[in-house]
């Protein structure tokens, strides 16, 4: 159980990585928040998959309430974090940001 | 005059960094209050009051002044957000222009200054600054708002035995209410939880709490000094200090929640209530 707690958080923490990498290296607005949106849901998935399992240690009744509680995390931040995302995107479009765009044919100067 | 109140602020603020140098060091084991109160707490605490959460029994038992005049500075700050912003009389640079929603369409309709509104159930009034009307965040708010609620009063209920409290769980309950006005808009939150109700309210929480300390005070004890309340409650006590803590507590949280709340609404709108943000 903790092997697969270990191997579960450590998952999470590489999404985290992507996640924070693309924010830095995305071109602009939009494009920085879908990293944004992805590193809540997936990495927060798997990290705290990982904490409850490490919580379960003897299934009593404490400790699966605990882990429950725990997943409720997820399901509450599943529900907000993409309606934040949505949130976000939407004021930027009616503050009238322009999407970011390359035209291929033309050469960079 | 400026430069008067210039040094003044300096000669202040210079007496105070230099009071500094004679605090017992950061972490010193043989300070005053790390020498006598804090074993006492740490010891005694659970023994005395039944609170397992120690920080809740200093703060609303031993150290219960502290947290009631912590609560009334909560309460004169909406207060003073209430004196300094709010307006009463229409604004002269947008005349009173009224917008109208057809729901069924989402066609917005504006009414001049001595129009005639539009009398159907199917128009909603809406603010005069545009909002936008989105069904994603408006159902994602109504679905999460009671959860939030739920945790707050949890919060504040819970806080003898977990981290939490009165002042956590007003500020969660106030946000809740925050959010419904950031999602729908500043009238139907003010048509739920109206300018009248706050300020009743947030009085009411520091009334609960120093009611509490006066009740006190008339069973033949010290000023907030809960064991008093045993017959009160018709427990021991050690018992009563539990459930006086929480008396104290519900107070603080309803003061809280309702500051949040009203000093939103005035901060918002500019104290004219009519228009979100």
């Amino acid at each position: 159980m903790n092997f697969m707690a270990v191997v579960f958080v450590l998952l999470g923490l590489l999404f985290f990585t992507g996640g924070a990498v693309g924010i830095i290296r995305m071109p602009d607005f939009y494009s920085r928040l879908h990293p944004a949106g992805k590193l809540d849901t997936m990495g927060l998935l798997m990290s705290m998959l990982g904490v409850a399992l490490y919580t379960i240690q003897e299934f009593s009744l404490g400790e699966v309430l605990t882990g429950l509680k725990i997943m409720f995390i997820v399901v509450f931040v599943f529900i907000t974090s993409p309606t934040a995302t949505h949130a976000i995107v939407d004021a930027g479009v009616r503050a009238g940001l322009e999407p970011w765009t390359q035209d291929i044919s033309r050469e960079e100067p | 005059m400026k430069i008067v109140a210039l040094a003044s602020v300096l000669l202040c603020g210079g007496i105070l960094i230099f009071g500094t140098a004679g605090f017992p060091d950061f972490g010193d084991p043989l300070s005053p209050p790390a020498s006598h109160v804090s074993p006492h707490y740490i010891e005694e605490a659970v023994a005395e009051t039944s609170v397992p959460n120690i920080v809740t029994a200093v703060l609303a038992d031993y150290r219960g002044f502290d947290t009631l005049f912590e609560t009334a500075v909560v309460f004169s700050a909406a207060m003073a957000c209430f004196f300094l912003l709010r307006v009463f009389r229409e604004d002269e640079r947008s005349p009173s222009e009224k917008l109208y929603r057809h729901l069924p369409t989402g066609i917005i309709l504006r009414i001049d200054p001595g129009g005639k509104a539009p009398q159907s159930n199917e128009f909603e009034p809406i603010d005069p600054t545009w909002v936008p009307h989105d069904m994603i965040v408006k159902t994602t708010t109504r679905l999460i708002i009671p959860f939030i609620q739920l945790f707050g009063l949890y919060v504040i209920a819970h806080g003898h035995h977990s981290p939490g409290g009165g002042f956590q769980g007003g500020v969660i309950l106030g946000s809740s209410l925050i959010l419904y006005a950031l999602s729908q808009n500043l009238r139907m939150a003010i048509g739920r939880m109206g300018e009248t109700v706050s300020a009743v309210f947030c009085a009411a929480g520091v009334f609960i709490y120093a009611g509490a300390g006066a009740l006190c005070l008339l069973m033949g004890a010290n000023f907030l000094d809960y064991a008093a309340l045993s017959p009160l409650f018709g427990v021991d006590a050690i018992q009563a200090r539990s459930l006086g803590i929480l008396v104290v507590e519900i107070g603080v949280g309803l003061a809280v929640m309702s500051a949040m709340v009203w000093i939103y609404y005035n901060l918002a709108s500019v104290g004219r209530h009519q228009e979100g943000l």
